[in-house]
């Protein structure tokens, strides 16, 4: 079903000496001779010799600018326009009465010509003979129906060296359609997926670097054929490999990787780093101080699986994943505008839609298919019936919740989200994990993908459309006219619907509706006709314009080449519009990637279709996208990194483990617990961060823990978490009420939390990007967890900090501190009320307008005797502090305290007692708590996911 | 290990350690042959102030008065003269007039995105906005080329940040955002920089020492992990902008002297332009800063002659005198855009009548650095309804304000995905402002 895909498939069971036909030599062997009369084919030959030349690439003809008056398709595979572009028109690159003569020949040959691209090709060389024969043979272009690629064949299929500088030399073969197969080794371009591991020279030539383990990438024609090859660590290799427990399939899979590569894995983790790590991946959230004491005394054997299965059925874990599910699905406010007539709701909308699913376990395809297929109406829903669910909905007071809602339309709604091209790209990140924006304007430079399929496939995001149904319109103007709304539109309606849905009337809501297939749709073919006659015009009128040239008929000429100019804007009219039509209308046939062509007009929604594709078991996509976006969130680089880029050129690190989990998934029935299950249980990822010398440079097999920043919602919450009363810790762990996890969308409306957020990189949710989110380290965070008030406040927080518990304990007061802080921001903010509101009545004032006047005047008065509270107990932290006595068991306990709240651990006898004597170096005991927590928020274990 | 190739076949890792040197390198010497060429003028600016003036203020009534355009589109302000020969503008900046010498304006500057957001987005990149990149602003390239001083945030954004915005090259180019503006006279409360509830320096550097003695556990591992040496070297930096006095002097407009303070007012735009001032005095390398409410839909007039102008002019010219006061002009890029000019015809939703967004002809300012000042490049047409000639985009302004800072835009960075992405693609430099 996988056109293209076979190609690398073959790769792995080749190795057979290909039979049947001859293997036809190279090229460079063929055109050694000079008397070699052989015809070489442009597809086949020319246009792939061009690549090696590097003539195609980007910063010379490939440029869509082109370079020197030339272009060429960038990574050469249009065909027709580089052929075009070459051999035709006046600009013409060939000559075909002296051949030797021709500019593509010339200008690279010597720098006479003036060659922005310098010396390319030598005279005599068999690139350059090549090249002649195909000119004085005509420069004929590609044949139409010129063969198939049906597999690349590259040898060897794996290379293992054992030391620096070793060489291996990889070997080409093309089988056509035909049943022919030529070694196109010296017409491939070879590229090095790192340079660290192993080198590749144009001709192919492999040179083994450091140790590590890579793929080296072959490309032509449409081909692209990746190559494993390593280069062992130690020599702890194959039988010479220590025992290493294994005890899950993952393990299995992951150790046999890592025995090639000669790197033994660390140690199980501790007791509390594993709670620590599972706790943050899993549900987001930072264990309370007596979560870690429980899990550290409990002495049962299986605890940890005990602790995952518990884990699974929080809040915590229901609120982070539906964030991450937001994230690749692009839950983004400020994209969602004017799409509900509230604001910021549909992303709520959004958010409480898959958290309902998340929280039932609902499985993963049903999820996606609720959203890939939705409409806003539910089954049998007439306009009004829906638009009455959805004011109720909408009204304050009501307890219903979206999440009941058959579909989740929004996603089909965002201002990003209408042309079909930005659809095709969107639902090929979110849902497939692969990149093919590339073939949007070229073919794919790391993948099959070219730009023919990329527009196939946007047929079937051509028939689904947001706004007013045309089809409901009389239901929708009847709505309106009912609230006394009759010709309203755009802002002056947005304006009355929020004040009419909170008194609970019903008003005509926006949906997503699919657009039926018409019986004569068929992808714009009387288009096509229509703009041949059209062009048929122009050619004859261009005639005439010749003919009268000739004959020196200054009026008729004049004439003919005004008629001429218009018959060609007709043309450019008539194309844009039917380009338009199309759109309208909706493709007849659309074709899935790498797989069939479906006619669109079966199906009453284009989009079904699609919904089936992905299920079909033998998609590669659909599943191994999401368990390797999974995998990355366990262990910060995805098995197939980075993890929305699964491509020919990219393949994963460890197949065999991939492959495993995407098939155990899919026979789960696309259970998401199954996955973080299956992922947490294994050894793999509870190993210690801690790395061995056979291990302290691997990043992407999995043969440690890599320590990664917290995500910008978990840092922020763990922070809250920290240095919360120990009641207050605890509801983060059962209400998701004020949870940074549990903001509904992206987007710039700001709130208390926005800054920090952004600083440390949450999802913007807006460029069909994994990287949207970043898990980056930066000054600015720094400085925020150093001295952000938001941090100082945090520590210091009132009544609910964990320092005025301690300071309530042992004084039975609260925290004097504390409330100075609060006081202080509120004396500021304050003064500036009163400094503003005299500015307005003064300006008032100017502006006689004597009743204002008097309304600013009252609420100065207000603002002013506020302003006279706040002040009064305005006294410095240092004069009021409280005397507080503890005795030296105290000190030490609240040091553990601390420990286990920030870091879920016990201090180190070192660390307790350095702890200790700072807390004994301050005036009081509390005051000592405040830098301590202040330094262990700072400290790098804090921040970091370990 | 882990590595991520580009459209071009580049790989992460590589650009990484190429970025630094041989991208640099063929980039640079591609820019000093255009030097050597003439097509470029060495710049002078080290630092760079961009003022955003969202809403999208009309160039009709500030900096291409039309007084012989019919009534409909005329609207009631007369020009001035100014302290530059030939140059003329609105009768309500008579400030601005007075020091006309020390900066350009540019007319006939055109776009065609009508929509705040987008407009902005273009203004505040020099890149029109697509759907799957977000481009640095100004303030975040420039902190990439150039750095800052290790003991303060090299780029500052007074108030929020806007969409200056960092864009694909990632968080660590984010400013610093203040959240407030500082108010006249009195100290000014930084997020990050000002001490806070109560702290000392010497409370800091206790903790500091308390930090260094706990933070161990992962002690001898930090080199082998670009996130712990990351961590490391910021924290370094967090401690000696937190503690650097000069830092928080930056930030400390109560300190500037009162004669120097006074002609920026009391305004909030006043005090902001009076802090980018001193920030840039003290070493920070880039500032932005807006002055917001142009939206002028409704009673455009009055709007602007007693709520926007008088700020604008007040505050702008005192930047400008302030910066070459302190000898600081020559060495500082200013540039000063909303998103969009406003419709020409004056529209009647109201009795004194608006004017609603107009992307196709507006203004924008520049000064500093090599720019001349007192001259006016590009012409609108009879109603400024388009450009004259062919007119300048929000391209060439951008290349034009890199360029005085010393930035080649024709310099192409990798987009997250690795996409090649010049800083600004379809820019030319306008020389005119430079001779």
């Amino acid at each position: 079903m996988l056109r293209t895909l076979s190609l690398a498939a073959a790769v792995v069971s080749l190795a057979l000496p290909a039979f049947g036909a001859e293997v036809i030599e190279p090229v460079s062997k063929r055109f050694a001779a000079e008397d070699v009369q052989e015809v070489p084919d442009f597809r086949t030959h020319v246009a792939p010799m061009l690549g090696r030349l590097g003539c195609n690439s980007r910063s010379c003809h490939g440029s869509f600018q082109g370079r020197g008056g030339l272009r060429l398709s960038l990574f050469g595979f249009d065909f027709k326009m580089d052929h075009d572009n070459l051999a035709t028109g006046e600009d013409s690159r060939v000559n075909l009465e002296t051949p030797a003569d021709s500019l593509m020949l010339l200008k690279p040959i010597s720098d006479e010509f003036g060659h922005g691209g310098g010396h390319r090709l030598d005279e005599g060389s068999w690139e350059h003979r090549l090249l002649l024969n195909w000119i004085k043979t005509g420069a004929k272009p590609a044949a139409a129906d010129h063969a198939d690629l049906t597999r690349l064949e590259v040898s060897p299929t794996e290379i293992v060296f054992s030391k620096q500088g070793q060489t291996r030399q990889l070997r080409v073969i093309a089988h056509w359609s035909d049943g022919s197969k030529e070694d196109v080794t010296p017409l491939s371009r070879f590229q090095t997926n790192s340079g660290q591991v192993a080198e590749i020279n144009k001709a192919g030539l492999v040179t083994a670097a450091e140790p590590g383990d890579t793929h080296l990438v072959v490309f032509y024609d449409a081909a692209v054929v990746p190559i494993p090859v390593m280069r062992p660590v130690t020599n702890q290799v194959g039988p010479n490999y220590p025992d290493v427990p294994a005890p899950t399939r993952i393990d299995v899979l992951v150790v046999e990787k890592l025995r090639k590569l000669g790197i033994v894995p660390s140690e199980l983790s501790n007791d509390a780093q594993f709670l620590r790590r599972v706790s943050l991946d899993l549900t987001g959230t930072l264990p309370t101080a007596a979560q870690v004491e429980t899990f550290l005394a409990d002495s049962s054997a299986n605890k940890r699986t005990r602790k995952i299965d518990e884990l699974l059925q929080t809040p915590g874990y229901v609120a982070w994943w539906t964030t991450r599910l937001c994230d690749i699905t692009g839950n983004n406010d400020d994209n969602l505008n004017n799409v509900v007539p509230i604001r910021g709701r549909a992303s709520q909308d959004w958010y409480d839609w898959i958290h309902k699913r998340v929280a039932d376990n609902v499985p993963y395809d049903e999820l996606v298919s609720g959203i890939v297929t939705a409409v806003s109406r539910n089954e049998g829903e007439s306009f009004t019936e829906y638009s009455k669910a959805m004011s109720s909905l909408y009204n304050p007071d009501s307890k219903e919740s979206y999440s009941e809602r058959e579909h989740m339309p929004h996603y089909w709604a965002r201002r990003t989200f209408r042309q079909p091209t930005d659809r095709a790209i969107g639902f090929a990140y979110t849902f497939l994990g692969i990149r093919i924006q590339c073939a949007q304007c070229h073919k794919h430079p790391f993948d099959q993908w070219t730009q023919q399929d990329f527009q196939q496939f946007t047929g079937f995001f051509t028939r689904v459309s947001s706004g007013t149904n045309p089809a409901s319109r009389d239901e929708y103007d009847k709505l309106q006219k009912a609230l006394g709304l009759e010709g309203k539109k755009g802002n002056q309606l947005r304006r009355e619907l929020p004040r009419l849905l909170k008194k609970g009337k019903t008003v005509p809501f926006q949906e997503v509706y699919a657009i039926a297939p018409r019986r004569n749709a068929n992808n714009g073919n009387n288009n096509k006709a229509a703009l041949k006659r059209l062009k048929q015009q122009v050619a004859q009128l261009e005639a005439r314009v010749e003919k009268f040239k000739e004959d020196g008929n200054k009026k008729q000429l004049a004439a003919a080449q005004k008629q001429s100019a218009a018959a060609k804007q007709r043309v450019k009219r008539f194309a844009a519009q039917a380009n338009k039509r199309r759109n309208g209308q909706g493709a007849a046939t659309a074709k899935l990637l790498g797989g069939d062509v479906i006619k669109l007009t079966e199906h009453a929604d284009a989009r079904q279709p699609l919904m089936q594709w992905l299920r079909d078991p033998n998609n590669g996509y659909f599943a191994r996208a999401f368990v390797n976006r999974v995998w990355a969130n366990y262990f910060n680089v995805g098995i197939v990194e980075p993890p929305d880029d699964l491509s020919l050129a990219n393949p994963p690190s460890n197949k065999p483990l991939l492959d495993y989990l995407t098939q155990g998934f899919i026979d789960n029935g696309y259970d998401m617990k199954w996955l973080h299950r299956e992922i947490t249980r294994s050894r793999t990822y509870q190993l210690s961060w801690q790395p061995n010398d056979t291990n302290i440079k691997d990043e992407l097999n999995f043969s440690h823990a890599v320590p990664r920043r917290l995500p910008a919602e978990i840092a922020y919450d763990a922070l809250k978490s920290a240095t919360a009363s120990d009641a207050n810790a605890l509801a983060m762990h059962t209400s998701m009420e004020g949870r940074a996890i549990a903001i509904p969308g992206a987007g710039t409306r700001r709130n208390a939390t926005s800054y920090a957020l952004q600083i440390f990189g949450r999802s913007i949710r807006d460029t069909n990007c994994d990287c949207d989110r970043s898990s980056d380290s930066s000054l600015l965070q720094t400085v925020f967890l150093r001295n952000d008030n938001e941090v100082l406040t945090m520590i210091d927080n009132g009544r609910d900090s964990w320092l005025s518990q301690v300071n309530r304990e042992l004084t039975g007061k609260p925290l004097a501190g504390a409330r100075n802080t609060g006081n202080q921001r509120g004396a500021a903010n304050i003064a500036r009320a009163i400094a503003n509101q005299k500015r307005r009545i003064a300006q008032a004032r100017k502006d006689g307008n004597d009743e204002l006047v008097k309304r600013l005047t009252v609420q100065l008065k207000r603002y002013k005797s506020r302003g006279q509270q706040t002040q009064k107990p305005q006294k410095r932290r240092t004069e009021e502090k409280a005397t507080v006595e503890t005795k030296p068991s105290d000190a030490a306990s609240l040091v553990r305290q601390a420990y286990l709240r920030t870091l879920s651990r016990y201090p180190s006898e070192t660390e307790l007692s350095r702890s200790v004597s700072y807390l004994d170096g301050e005036e009081n005991i509390v005051d000592g708590l405040r830098g301590l927590m202040w330094a262990l928020i700072n400290t790098k274990e804090f921040i970091v996911n370990h | 290990m882990a590595t991520f190739r580009t459209c071009d076949g580049m790989k992460r890792r590589d650009f990484i350690r190429v970025g630094a040197l041989g991208v640099g390198g063929i980039s640079l010497a591609n820019y000093l042959r255009m030097a050597e060429a003439g097509e470029v003028k060495q710049p002078r600016a080290k630092a760079g102030i961009f003022i955003n003036l969202p809403g999208g203020p009309s160039h009709m009534d500030t900096f291409d008065l039309k007084p012989d355009a019919p009534k409909e589109y005329r609207g009631t302000f007369n020009p001035i003269q100014t302290n530059a020969s030939g140059v003329e503008f609105c009768e309500h900046l008579p400030k601005l007039a007075q020091c006309a010498d020390k900066f350009a304006i540019l007319r006939g500057v055109t776009h065609t995105l009508g929509a705040h957001a987008l407009g902005s987005e273009y203004v505040n990149t020099g890149s029109r906005p697509i759907p799957a990149l977000q481009y640095p602003g100004y303030g975040s390239v420039f902190t990439k080329e150039h750095g800052g001083p290790v003991d303060l945030p090299p780029f500052v954004a007074v108030g929020n940040a806007g969409r200056q915005k960092p864009g694909f090259l990632g968080v660590k180019f984010a400013p610093l955002a203040t959240g407030a503006t500082p108010r006249a006279g009195q100290k000014f409360s930084v997020r990050g920089v000002s001490l806070g509830n109560g702290l000392t320096v010497g409370e800091i550097e206790k903790r500091q020492n308390l930090l260094g003695d706990l933070d161990t556990a992962f002690a001898g591992f930090e080199k082998n992990n670009q996130l712990l040496d990351g961590l490391d070297r910021f924290s370094q930096q967090a401690y000696s902008i937190i503690t650097s006095k000069r830092a928080r002097a930056a930030f400390d407009i109560s300190q500037e002297s009162p004669e120097f303070a006074k002609p920026f007012g009391e305004d909030a735009f006043g005090t902001s332009c009076l802090l980018a001032t001193r920030l840039v005095e003290a070493g920070v390398g880039f500032v932005s800063l807006s002055l917001g409410g142009w939206d002028t839909h409704q009673d455009n007039f009055t709007r602007l002659r007693e709520r926007n102008l008088p700020p604008l002019d007040t505050g702008l010219s005192a930047l400008l005198n302030g910066l070459e006061q302190k000898g600081l002009l020559d060495s500082t890029a200013v540039f000063v855009t909303g998103e969009f000019g406003r419709t020409p015809k004056i529209n009647s939703r109201t009795a004194e009548g608006g004017r609603d967004h107009y992307p196709r002809c507006m203004f924008m300012l520049m000064a500093g650095g090599g720019v001349r000042g007192g001259q006016v490049i590009g012409k609108s047409d009879d109603k400024a309804t388009l450009p004259a000639s062919t007119g300048y985009s929000p391209d060439d302004a951008a290349a034009t304000f890199y360029h005085n800072l010393g930035i080649d835009h024709t310099r192409e960075y990798h987009s997250n995905t690795g996409r090649p992405i010049t800083i600004v693609r379809n820019g030319k430099v306008i020389e005119d402002l430079f001779s």
